[in-house]
């Protein structure tokens, strides 16, 4: 398989910011989320799309691609636990994908700051997790 | 290890006694002034820098164990499973610098850090000294995940480090604090 380049690389990390986005907005409309906890997770995903969105602006993206809410988001909008489950399964894939994309990334000076975003999802998983209120805080 | 050491001031709150100052001791103790492994990796290949990922490492380990002491509950629970997963990380990294030709260096004995750790006198005072030292584990793999010079060193790095911040987080939420602190965890694009 072909090597992803830069671009491609934070096009599929803004995808998978937007799809989180679109989660917490929808849970917050739909108060399956506490307002506290749903808030401060929307606000860091925006302020994650937002520095992707000037990364990408810096590597030479001109055409944004458009983004789609996830098609699985309505049957999971129903309580608070299937929303919280459904999060942490995509902060998780979020993390894996960072952690990937930080590591084979071009551009030495976008890794740092990759791995800090990365590094926040992972917060938002055990948040999640607390939310959730079984097993461990750590996966 | 570019770990920064914030000097001590003439007057410091007790939440720096216990996590900044304390925690820049146990870096400046763990491996800074470390011989890089022995044996024969080239130069430039990154044992080194792993020397000092698992220098850090073990002195973390040791330091749990410590925190263990004065917590109770789910605050201990939680640090016995973050301490199980320092130990998963001591054993990749020790692997790694062995892949690559060069000699894992041992942890110094648990005398020795406890020399190095301030006092803990309850889980409050263990849980400040915690979040403190994966803060610094969190900018260590960072800063590594630009210096290594292999895909597969940095994916490495970059999956520890995911777990130190997952860490990060659940000392700040047994302390009572949002799990994340702002949407960058260190620096920002």
């Amino acid at each position: 398989m072909a090597e992803r380049s830069d671009l491609e690389l934070l096009e599929d990390l803004l995808a998978l910011e937007h799809r989180l986005l679109s989660a917490y907005e929808a849970a917050l409309r739909r108060a399956v989320i506490g307002p506290e906890l749903g808030g401060a997770l929307r606000d860091q995903e925006r302020e994650h799309v937002r520095a992707l969105e000037q990364a990408l602006a810096g590597a030479g993206r001109r055409n944004p691609r458009a983004s789609v809410p996830p098609p699985e988001l309505g049957a999971v909008l129903r309580d608070r636990d299937a929303f919280a489950r459904f999060a942490l399964d995509l902060e998780d894939e979020a993390v894996a994908a960072y952690a990937q994309t930080a590591a084979a990334i071009r551009n030495p000076r976008l890794r740092q700051p990759l791995g800090s975003i990365m590094a926040c999802e992972a917060a938002h998983g055990v948040a999640l997790r607390n939310a959730l209120g079984t097993g461990s805080l750590v996966d | 290890m570019k770990a920064s050491l914030r000097p001590m001031g003439s007057s410091i709150t007790r939440r720096e006694a216990l996590g900044g100052a304390a925690a820049a001791l146990v870096l400046a103790s763990c491996g800074g002034g470390d011989a890089p492994p022995g044996g024969g990796p080239k130069p430039g290949s990154g044992a080194a820098l792993l020397g000092s990922l698992l220098a850090l490492e073990h002195a973390v380990v040791a330091a749990y164990a410590s925190c263990e002491e004065v917590l109770r509950g789910d605050a201990l629970r939680t640090a016995r499973a973050i301490a199980e997963q320092e130990r998963a990380h001591v054993a990749r990294l020790q692997g790694l610098i062995r892949d690559l030709g060069g000699d894992p260096p041992a942890g110094r004995s648990a005398e020795e850090y406890a020399r190095t750790f301030p006092r803990l006198r309850d889980g409050d005072d263990a849980l400040r000294f915690a979040e403190d030292l994966e803060q610094r584990q969190v900018r260590a793999y960072l800063e590594a995940l630009t210096e290594l010079p292999d895909l597969d060193l940095r994916t490495a790095a970059a999956q520890i480090g995911a777990d130190e911040g997952a860490h990060l987080g659940a000392v700040r939420v047994l302390q009572g604090l949002p799990a994340a602190q702002g949407p960058f965890v260190t620096g920002a694009l």
